[in-house]
């Protein structure tokens, strides 16, 4: 008859308050799983959004390029010195360059300050995924197909694909120019900073507009996100300090700050939950050991040591642990699981205007590995010991020739 | 051969003015094979100073010495092992252990004995014992006289030198008793185990081949019967 044995009769003895005293431990795990797996998803749609929308893994701009705001200016613009150029060709996975500048698109009336953005058609999805892409039309190449407006864009101008628009911008060296272009497609990227605030415009058109062949942003992919600190790091000194360079980092690190606030709060909130089954648990566990004191005593008579009784009396507690997170992170599990093959999507929720300014995608998707599943598991399983601890001691430490006796 | 010998034993609750001499200076020794009772009032000591002789408790002054060892500087983990080994007890309420069946609850004796092979010898005791077929079944699941045989049961399966019990029949009716009672000389004559009781029961008294007396804490009489 081993003690394990023992202690899980026991248990199932006083089903019903162990089930009541770890409930507490059931919705803490799964809280503590369901959370973090949201906020674990959050931080790679926010380094994805950055990856695959405007950074890249890192991006090489003019020096003092603006930090904030929707000012884009190509009065500067990049020219590669032959070093950058060699680097890039050697060790990068891809590169493509980029004209982003600031442009306003009429329809009949109606006018709209945009992000324009103007890539390669050919290198710039090795850099920029449009795999998450949803493209009404057609992704345009020549100046001639005209531009990919996004749809939050489209929807406020009330403009559809292969209607025209017109498109206004200064040109590089600062004379105002003005076009009227088709609109081969409408995409919904879902990066919510671009998809409101922004038009895809191919490369020679865009020369068309600002009168430059000249690129004012170098997108670089490597084979690792990790990578990025590095390699910047030599691609500035090969290109000179005409130049800096942003990682995707640099352009998720706030968010990814509020990320860890949001995450403490999450772990904080969790260990209160915990901090009162433990007490639940303790509870119950000096509760079992009062009604069985007379089972104690006869334990003892019998010749069970002191240090047996204890170790019993843990087990219980322990088994409530192992119990509970189990339940818990089967719940959570499945949930976070579940979540990681299907995103919900913000977009539903969020009112007008909302996310203009974020940079993550309006899909968040769960993320589930084990360590988020398996640590608070143990975590509840040491709660579980822990809170055992005194009630089992009291156990261990009744008087046999009187707990024999006892009622 | 003597299996327990009390010298100048006393055992003394609480302190100044609320002191209580539940036992003052009981010498005496159990041989091998007796069927021993100890009567006297309620209050006299009979419960004390099994306590002592089972070693469930340590007396304030003399020595308690189990097959001629002493056991005053033994520690928890020797004192359980001597008692999981050397002595049996037998409960006035019983005291099986709840969420075990009548074989596992006498297994576990065995067990704590160090010994292995328990199901079958259990099942083989309950049988002896006149269980026969009840072996699966929870304490909640026996009568009173039942259960007392089980608790006999586990008492002896790990062939302890001594069973110590404790008004092993204020619980049950007479018949239920009486037949517990014969069981128990049964054993202590086939198998040669040595009992020794606390009683009010003149039944148990008729039974037993020695019988002490206890007054006041103090040992007032010691007969032996000629069987
Ligand atoms: N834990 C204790 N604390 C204080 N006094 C105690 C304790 N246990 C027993 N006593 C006292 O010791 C004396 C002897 O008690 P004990 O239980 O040994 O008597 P007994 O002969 O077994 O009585 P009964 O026939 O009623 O069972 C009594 O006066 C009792 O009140
Ligand atoms: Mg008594």
């Amino acid at each position: 008859m081993s003690l394990f044995t023992l202690a899980l009769r026991n248990l199932f003895r006083a089903k019903r308050r162990v089930v009541l005293s770890s409930a507490a431990i059931v919705v803490g795990v799964f809280y503590l799983i369901i959370g973090q797996s949201f906020i674990g998803g959050m931080n790679e749609s926010i380094v994805r959004s950055a990856e695959d929308g405007l950074t890249g893994h890192l991006l090489l701009r003019p020096a003092d390029y603006p930090k904030f705001g929707a000012a884009y200016p190509v009065d500067v613009l990049l020219t590669l010195t032959p070093d950058a150029r060699t680097l890039l060709a050697g060790e990068a996975t891809a590169w493509t360059e980029r004209q982003i500048f600031s442009v306003t698109a009429s329809s009949s009336g109606d006018s709209l300050r945009l992000r324009g953005i103007g890539y390669d058609p050919v290198r710039d999805p090795s850099v920029f995924s449009r795999q998450v892409w949803e493209v009404d039309g057609v992704i345009p190449e020549t100046a001639e197909q005209g531009v990919l407006l996004t749809s939050g864009a489209a929807r406020l101008l009330e403009l559809k694909a292969g209607d025209s628009v017109v498109l206004q911008a200064r040109t590089h060296k600062g004379a105002i120019n003005a076009l009227e272009v088709p609109i081969a497609g409408l995409v919904t990227t879902t990066n919510m900073a671009i998809d409101r605030t922004s038009v895809y415009v191919p490369q020679a058109l865009t020369r068309d507009l600002i009168r430059s062949e000249l690129p004012s942003h170098i997108g670089v992919k490597l084979a690792h996100r990790d990578e990025a600190f590095g390699f910047g790091d030599r691609l500035l000194a090969a290109q000179g300090s005409t130049a800096e360079v942003l990682t995707w980092f640099d352009e998720t690190k706030d968010l990814l700050r509020m990320q860890e606030i949001r995450s403490k709060a999450l772990n904080m909130l969790v260990a209160v939950l915990m901090l009162m089954s433990s007490l639940a648990i303790a509870n119950t566990i000096l509760m079992a050991a009062h009604e069985r004191t007379r089972e104690i005593g006869t334990l003892r008579a019998m010749g069970m040591t002191k240090a047996r009784v204890l170790a019993l009396f843990l087990t219980e507690g322990g088994l409530m642990g192992v119990g509970a997170g189990l339940l818990g992170a089967v719940l959570g599990g499945g949930g976070a699981y579940y979540l990681s093959l299907n995103p919900v999507n913000l977009a539903n929720f969020a009112g007008n205007g909302m996310g203009d300014q974020l940079q993550f995608s309006s899909w968040l998707y769960g993320e589930f590995s084990w360590p988020i599943v398996l640590i608070p598991v143990l975590v509840s399983i040491v709660v579980a010991v822990l809170a055992s601890i005194y009630p089992a001691r009291v156990a261990s430490k009744m008087v046999v020739a009187e707990a024999v006796r006892a009622e | 051969m003597s299996i327990c010998e009390l010298r100048g034993v006393s055992k003394t609750y609480g302190s100044g003015a609320v002191e209580v001499h539940a036992v003052r200076n009981v010498s005496l020794s159990i041989e091998v094979g007796e069927f021993t009772a100890f009567v006297g009032p309620s209050g006299s000591g009979k419960t004390t100073l099994l306590n002592q002789v089972g070693c469930l408790d340590t007396p304030s002054a003399g020595e308690v010495l189990i097959q001629g060892r002493g056991t005053g500087d033994l520690g928890d983990k020797q004192l359980a092992a001597l008692r999981a080994s050397e002595i049996g007890f037998i409960f006035q309420s019983f005291n099986l252990i709840p969420v075990l069946t009548a074989s596992e609850n006498v297994e576990l004796a065995l067990s704590l004995a160090g010994e292995s092979g328990g199901k079958q010898r259990a099942v083989e005791l309950l049988d002896q014992v006149g269980l026969e077929g009840l072996a699966n079944r929870r304490p909640n699941q026996l009568s009173g006289g039942q259960q007392q045989r089980v608790a006999i049961a586990r008492a002896l399966v790990k062939k302890p030198s001594l069973v110590i019990a404790d008004e092993p029949t204020a619980n049950l009716d007479s018949a239920n008793g009486e037949a517990v009672l014969d069981l128990m000389r049964q054993l202590n004559q086939d198998l040669g185990v040595t009992f020794l009781f606390s009683t009010h029961d003149p039944m148990v008294m008729k039974h037993a081949t020695r019988i002490v007396t206890l007054h006041d804490g103090e040992v007032v009489s010691d007969e032996r019967k000629e069987t």
